[in-house]
């Protein structure tokens, strides 16, 4: 059992909060007592809360982060926690791939996270104290056939991760990212099922990931006592 | 409009919020001539970088809209914007005094 006020006098960002991974990731923050937490999604807000703020952002739009972070002053000046987890998927062979939705994943999974990342560090620097935590995939690891863009942003975003950190480390920010596996979402419903299924089984341990697995990394990278935890990527089920 | 010594004053302010965090040891002397970068400055990149954003945001907030100095015009500019304080002062008014 969690302590209700485990994030009581935090202000956490997540992005793609409108649904799925990042939705309950928002949720979890609210439930636990966090003082405010701010949504980025490019549609409408789906969370009803009293602490729960949302912005209509294209995080892969460099103008449009930075309006928002300006927007958002009105909310708060400051953020102790972003959780980056807005992403675009198009599974497709690269000899067919559209360049126009690699450029979207690129745009969404690698530049959107730097964006925030960006404006974010420069709010948690006045307070000397933050958390950067990214969602990356299995995918970085596993390079399923289809996934090149979607792999390689994944990739990237551990290494963005990994560089924020070194960058960031006098401020007492840490820098980590979370490679998930599969979890029931728009996302997944997406790819051909048998695929899925066929790499779960090859995982250590054969299961999809439930929406606890990734809080509890999400708590362990968020922790006080985590502040020698940086440029790490933990990933679920077993990959490597 | 802010003028040319409340900017002044959000560098200096910067440049000693910097200076709080140094050792006594590395503590340097902030004043209008203080070198920022190059062969006789004292900060470190990194250092620079947090000078430029506090500033950044400092007079953004006062000015009622954002400047950026770390575009690429601050970046081309034929005198470095970073060269010293009042190099830095000096851009920072130029962008003050643009139409929105």
């Amino acid at each position: 059992m969690m302590s209700e006020d485990l994030y009581a006098g935090k202000v956490v960002l997540v992005t793609g909060s409108r649904r799925g991974v990042g939705k309950a990731i928002a949720e979890h923050f609210l439930k636990n007592g966090a003082d405010k937490v701010i949504g980025f999604a490019r549609g409408a807000g789906s969370i009803d809360h009293p602490n729960y703020h949302h912005f209509e952002v294209d995080v892969g739009d460099t103008e449009s982060v930075i309006m928002s972070f300006a927007a958002l002053k009105q909310v708060t000046d400051s953020i102790q926690i972003v959780v980056n987890n807005a992403a675009v998927l198009t599974s497709q062979y690269s000899m067919i791939m559209p360049p126009a939705a690699a450029q979207a994943m690129v745009n969404v999974n690698l530049l959107g996270p730097f964006l925030v990342s960006r404006e974010a560090a420069k709010m948690m620097r006045k307070r000397k104290w933050g958390r950067i935590i990214n969602i990356g995939s299995m995918a970085a690891s596993l390079e399923p056939i289809g996934d090149s863009m979607y792999a390689a942003c994944k990739a990237g975003l551990s290494t963005l991760a990994n560089v924020m950190a070194k960058e960031f480390a006098s401020m007492n920010v840490t820098c980590n990212t979370l490679g998930i596996n599969a979890i029931e979402s728009d996302m997944l419903a997406q790819l051909p099922r048998d695929k899925i299924d066929a790499i779960i089984a090859g995982l250590p341990v054969p299961r999809m990931s439930k929406e606890d697995d990734i809080l509890n990394v999400i708590d362990f990278f968020a922790a006080e006592r985590s502040s020698q935890i940086t440029a790490q990527t933990v990933f679920l089920g077993g990959v490597n | 409009m802010i003028e040319s010594k409340d900017v002044l004053e959000i560098i200096l302010r910067a440049l000693q919020n910097l200076n709080d965090e140094l050792p006594d040891d590395e503590k340097f002397e902030a004043g209008p001539t203080t070198p920022l970068f190059g062969p006789n400055a004292t900060l470190d990149s990194l250092a620079l970088v947090s000078v430029i954003v506090d500033v950044e945001g400092d007079v953004s907030t006062a000015l009622g809209r954002s400047i950026s100095l770390t575009d690429d015009r601050a970046m081309s500019q034929e005198i470095s914007p970073f060269d010293d304080v009042q190099t830095l002062l000096n851009y920072i008014m130029t962008l003050v005094n643009e139409s929105p």
